[in-house]
């Protein structure tokens, strides 16, 4: 093709494959998709990239190749910090290769690149031999993956710190007869995770600048929020991970507590008293911002 | 008569704000005349470096510097995106919004990457048609920069600083001039950066970027993790006698020193403000030293590590 014929978006889509390739540039020159941009050969890539006197058109070209997966690497290394440490350099270097090729990086905002990396690992992950069988290495990852991922979305995104927040004394304004047609709205920053593995205490350990081992499985229920935009994580038991579901969920407390009850996760005579101290945290801990009638208008 | 730096006033010296001098300055308030921040990073903020700029908006005057805009890209504009820089630019009383001559994708990826263009009639008018819908959709000038490049294409048929100028008057906005990108493009395109920077319509220039760079023997890299070299000192010099004297800033993004070297080195502008100092012109040919590294990768890459307990 004369390169008087050759239109801006024909060569910004070849230099495009071409320094994303993973196979390097001169795959990429000869991949298919460059190929129906200019069709071309390696030697003839002056054709298109002048040279210098002290670098080649390959040399000059490359210099944008080698940066392409190099600065998108260093971006995702920083937010999944204790996978790297988990997997190892190399490993992690290899999976985010595949993941840019299966995800390329498509918004404005770097804070975006790496959101679907917990999927590409879950995608990625090798068909288990067996359902019964016992959580794995594979699994620490993911979950990992997925930890560090909530975190940023969770440091970033809506939060409670210009809001009002709740106080053990604005509940006490609510009777007892009100409480269990009320529904309690959480916070945007609340989330509640379950992981298999205490991957909270892998991703502590990490930030210290420690090479903590690999722990062994342990179910790990997680109540995530911020607070003066510090990300907060508290590891709860079953039994308020079970009753906070329900609530997020938008049950109604009455309702809640009739779930929690008939889940038989805590004997009846210790309820009333485990219910109050635990609305009592979960206030000071800010996990939810308002209590509402049915109908949507604030108690509190 | 057009007004020096399209009307827009000179700030002084100023510094690339950066995550990790957030509780410096916040603590101790240092006396920077402005800060300029990478737009994307604060756009959908809705945590801590939010909050903290408009703490920091409060108190010194903020320029917004995007590094997505894409100006020269084949694809269509992104109208939410501009919503958005517009959006901030008002919240945080921006005194103006600047990107790069450059592009960053296409068919709707982001490389993430100031990725150059051919310099020629058909890219001159692509661009000077963007700028205007840029412009009018921000309701107010874009400031654009100069980028460092690392190849160049046959499709150019002119320089560079032929094609920065004649955007610039035929979009009439304005010129961020990065002297550290003169200099790094001249050495690896084999050019005279003194002539480009004495071309430069010199009351478009609204602000100057200076940094450091990288020597890997054959070509320079613009890598933003160290001193200004001599060489782009001379220019800033020619510059500012040129202009009159305009913002200026220092980006530092890699390797960050304690918020006060960073200030300090900006702050080293003064020596090249004297006007008795001789003329740049005799300092050309001066010669950086060299410390090679052949590892380097260009800016931009900043990302915001979340803040956990």
């Amino acid at each position: 093709m004369s390169q008087q014929k050759r239109k801006l978006e024909q060569l910004q889509r070849w230099m495009q494959t071409v320094i994303s390739a993973p196979g390097g540039i001169t795959a990429g020159i000869a991949s298919e998709e460059a190929q129906r941009e200019i069709p071309l050969l390696d030697h003839q890539l002056e054709s298109v990239i002048t040279r210098s006197s002290q670098q080649t058109s390959q040399e000059r070209i490359g210099i944008y190749a080698n940066a392409y997966y190099a600065r998108l690497l260093e971006c995702l290394s920083e937010e999944y910090a204790a996978l790297v440490t988990a997997m190892g350099t190399a490993a992690f270097g290899a999976f985010s290769l595949q993941y840019l090729q299966k995800y390329p990086p498509a918004s404005y905002t770097l804070g975006e690149l790496g959101a679907r990396f917990p999927r590409f690992l879950q995608e990625s992950r090798p068909e288990p031999e067996s359902q019964a069988e016992a959580a794995d290495w594979t699994d620490f990852l993911i979950e990992l993956a997925t930890l560090e991922r909530v975190y940023s979305e969770v440091f970033d995104g809506p939060g409670i710190e210009k809001q009002e927040l709740l106080t053990a004394e604005n509940l006490k304004a609510v009777t007892p007869e009100e409480w269990p047609d009320l529904t309690l709205k959480m916070a945007p920053c609340f989330r509640l995770l379950q992981f298999q593995f205490p991957v909270h205490e892998y991703i502590t350990s990490t930030k210290r600048g420690e090479t903590p081992a690999i722990p062994d499985p342990h179910i790990t229920y997680l109540a995530i929020t911020r607070r003066q935009y510090i990300v907060r994580r508290a590891a709860i038991s079953e039994a308020e991970f079970f009753l906070l579901s329900c609530l997020h969920q938008g049950m109604r407390v009455g309702e809640a507590i009739n779930e929690f009850a008939a889940a038989g996760l805590m004997e009846a005579d210790q309820l009333a008293e485990q219910l109050h101290v635990w609305f009592k945290h979960w206030t000071e801990s800010a996990y939810f911002t308002d209590v509402n009638r049915r109908d949507d208008s604030k108690v509190v | 008569m057009r007004k020096p730096r399209l009307g827009h006033e000179n700030l002084g010296l100023g510094v690339g704000l950066r995550t990790v001098h957030f509780s410096h300055i916040l603590e101790h308030r240092p006396e920077v005349d402005w800060f300029e921040i990478i737009s994307e990073n604060f756009m959908d903020s809705n945590g801590r470096p939010r909050a903290v700029l408009e703490q920091i908006a409060e108190h010194y005057p903020i320029v917004m510097h995007g590094v997505s805009l894409s100006i020269g890209s084949t694809d269509p504009l992104n109208r939410d995106y501009l919503e958005k820089l517009k959006g901030l630019a008002e919240r945080i009383h921006a005194r103006w919004i600047s990107d790069h001559v450059c592009w960053t994708g296409v068919a709707g990826r982001n490389s993430h990457d100031l990725l150059p263009i051919p310099y020629n009639e058909e890219t001159l008018s692509h661009l000077v048609e963007r700028i205007r819908i840029v412009q009018d959709i921000l309701e107010r000038p874009l400031v654009l920069e100069n980028p460092s490049s690392y190849l160049e294409f046959q499709d150019s048929t002119m320089s560079e600083s032929e094609f920065v100028c004649r955007m610039a008057e035929e979009a009439d906005c304005g010129l961020l001039l990065d002297v550290n990108n003169v200099y790094v493009s001249s050495v690896n395109h084999e050019f005279d950066p003194v002539a480009y920077v004495e071309a430069i319509p010199a009351e478009r220039v609204v602000q100057c970027h200076l940094a450091g760079h990288t020597n890997c023997g054959t070509h320079l890299i613009d890598t933003h993790d160290g001193h200004v070299v001599d060489p782009v000192w001379n220019l800033f010099r020619l510059l500012h006698q040129r202009t009159g004297g305009v913002s200026t800033l220092l980006e530092w993004d890699a390797e960050i020193p304690p918020f006060p070297v960073v200030h300090q080195e900006v702050l080293k502008a003064r020596q090249y403000m004297d006007e008795n100092l001789p003329a740049a012109q005799n300092m050309k040919t001066e010669i950086e030293p060299v410390h090679i590294d052949s590892q380097a990768i260009p800016h931009p890459a900043s990302f915001i590590v979340a803040e956990v307990e």
